[in-house]
């Protein structure tokens, strides 16, 4: 057994050593493949969880007319108070604040055709879960006094919407990218096969058994896509400690732990199938 | 130690090598295979080493019947049959010592039997000066005697030469023909096909001759040809 591992780590350094070329393009293709599907993991979980910090922040607001009367108001606040689907007490917007408020978003030629009498007054609420402002709207849509029943929901869907094409895109770059990079490894073995058919005719003559013969070969492989997802753990963990915005978004470090194990794995899995069709394919044992 | 029953093989090209062939032969004896090129001699070779299974009979090499025997353990097999070919088939990129050290490295043999059998070999082929030099900077008849150190240092029970002295001068082909004698007399079984007719006459050891993939003449102690127009 020592004396095969042995010779196994002497022919596969010899390999990589001799098609040093081609293994430089084998391992850059696996390091680029692998930093794109890091990158989409990641895009990933952090676009769950900052789509659950924005449903979180979602507020339903009421807005009741300029005109609307004491008792509607109180009315409109009676039965907020008792809706389920509400959390805790809604806070009322008065219509200087909602001047206010106007002040800050539009343009001042625009702020100048206001006054505070003419504003809206509202209530802003809390649901319960995000998905109740449906039911909370069309429970007062209709009711006199009220002007409007707004929320995000449909600015949230727009973002998760780009996010999820960004995300699309990003897995059938790293799809395309995974195919090219276990072809070039397919394309080194067979290199270093055909560097080496003498080698193995000799191998078969004089009674090597075929993992004798085969698992330099795949051992090759191998290293060569560990060697790749290495570097793409390292650019990604490079990118989450460079840039704050992960970490603004509560990527944690064990979301990268898990990436970089992912990619360690498809990064394995990439050198060994391209090395095992290679022998398949080329290495006649 | 080698036994074919009725054996036929037609290759997927529908060439019938051997037909309905069998033949014995015994441990320790020294077989010359004759016949024209296509006469069934390398195929006879290449079932023996297990590179080609017979499509009807049986194949017995030491009692096993080897069409019989699982794709893994063919390497096993081969480890008792030492093999040399016209064109020598060494490593260019590795020197006399590494070649025959190669055999034993790659079936998991240790060092300590490497330096001990590699220098004993050389010694046994004359080569013992050259085991430092590339097979390139030898003479044709020390690359088939190196070739030879190769095929034997394993110490199998069989050693197959396919036209050993093919290529070769008379005084080589002899040397080769006296290194082959002596590994018989250890007790090794050894089939050589060939054309060297004058080898084969003054050797007089048995002979079998194909033709067309059929035995046309198994003789104790004979010649190349009884007449002429077997000969190539």
């Amino acid at each position: 057994m020592r004396i095969f591992f042995r010779y196994a780590f002497r022919e596969t350094a010899t390999n990589l050593w001799r098609n040093i070329l081609m293994t430089l393009a084998a391992v850059l293709t696996v390091a680029v493949s692998l930093s794109l599907v890091g990158a989409a993991l990641m895009v990933k979980q952090t676009a769950s969880q900052v789509s659950t910090i924005w449903q979180q922040q979602t507020r339903v607001t009421v807005w009741l007319n300029h005109d609307a009367t004491k008792g509607e108001i109180s009315s409109v606040r009676a039965q907020l108070a008792a809706l389920p689907y509400v959390h805790g007490t809604c806070s009322y917007q008065t219509k200087r604040e909602s001047y206010n408020q106007a002040r800050l978003q539009l343009t001042p030629n625009l702020f100048a055709h206001l006054n505070v009498h003419g504003m809206v007054t509202a209530f802003i609420c809390e649901p319960q879960i995000p998905t109740d402002t449906a039911i909370i709207r069309s429970t007062f849509i209709n009711q006199p006094g009220i002007y409007d029943v707004t929320a995000p929901d449909k600015q949230i869907k727009a973002m998760e919407y780009v996010i999820s094409i960004a995300q699309i895109v990003l897995a059938i770059l790293a799809a395309v990218l995974f195919i090219s990079a276990v072809v070039l490894i397919l394309n080194t073995i067979r290199l270093a096969i055909f560097a080496r058919r003498r080698e193995v005719t000799v191998m078969k003559l004089v009674g090597a058994t075929n993992w004798f013969i085969r698992i330099p070969y795949i051992a090759e492989g191998f290293i060569q896509g560990l060697l790749g997802a290495l570097i793409a753990v390292g650019l990604l963990t490079a990118l989450y400690a460079l840039i704050p915005f992960s970490r603004q978004y509560h990527l944690s470090s064990q979301d990268l732990l898990g990436t970089n194990i992912v990619v360690l794995i498809l990064g394995a899995a990439i050198g060994s199938l391209g090395s095992i069709f290679a022998i398949r394919r080329f290495l006649d044992v | 130690m080698i036994r074919f029953e009725n054996v036929s093989k037609t290759y997927k090209n529908g060439t019938t090598a051997l037909k309905d062939f069998s033949i014995n032969i015994e441990k320790g004896e020294f077989v010359f295979l004759v016949g024209s090129s296509g006469s069934g001699k390398t195929t006879f070779l290449r079932l023996l080493l297990r590179e080609e299974a017979p499509n009807a009979g049986r194949i017995l090499e030491a009692g096993r019947d080897i069409g019989a025997l699982p794709k893994w353990r063919v390497p096993y097999l081969r480890r008792n049959i030492g093999c040399i070919f016209q064109d020598f088939r060494l490593l260019p990129n590795k020197t006399v010592f590494e070649n025959v050290a190669f055999a034993l490295e790659v079936i998991g043999r240790p060092n300590s039997t490497v330096e001990t059998q590699v220098p004993q070999i050389l010694e046994l082929v004359g080569l013992s000066d050259k085991a430092r030099n590339l097979p390139g900077e030898l003479s044709g008849g020390e690359q088939q005697r190196v070739a030879v150190a190769r095929a034997f240092v394993n110490r199998p029970l069989i050693l197959l030469a396919d036209e050993p002295t093919g290529n070769l001068d008379p005084t080589n082909s002899e040397i080769i023909m006296g290194l082959l004698d002596r590994i018989n007399r250890t007790g090794t079984t050894v089939v050589m096909a060939t054309h060297d007719k004058a080898l084969v006459d003054r050797m007089r050891r048995r002979v079998i001759e194909l033709d067309r993939g059929e035995l046309v003449r198994d003789q104790a102690r004979g010649v190349y040809g009884i007449d002429e127009s077997g000969s190539a």
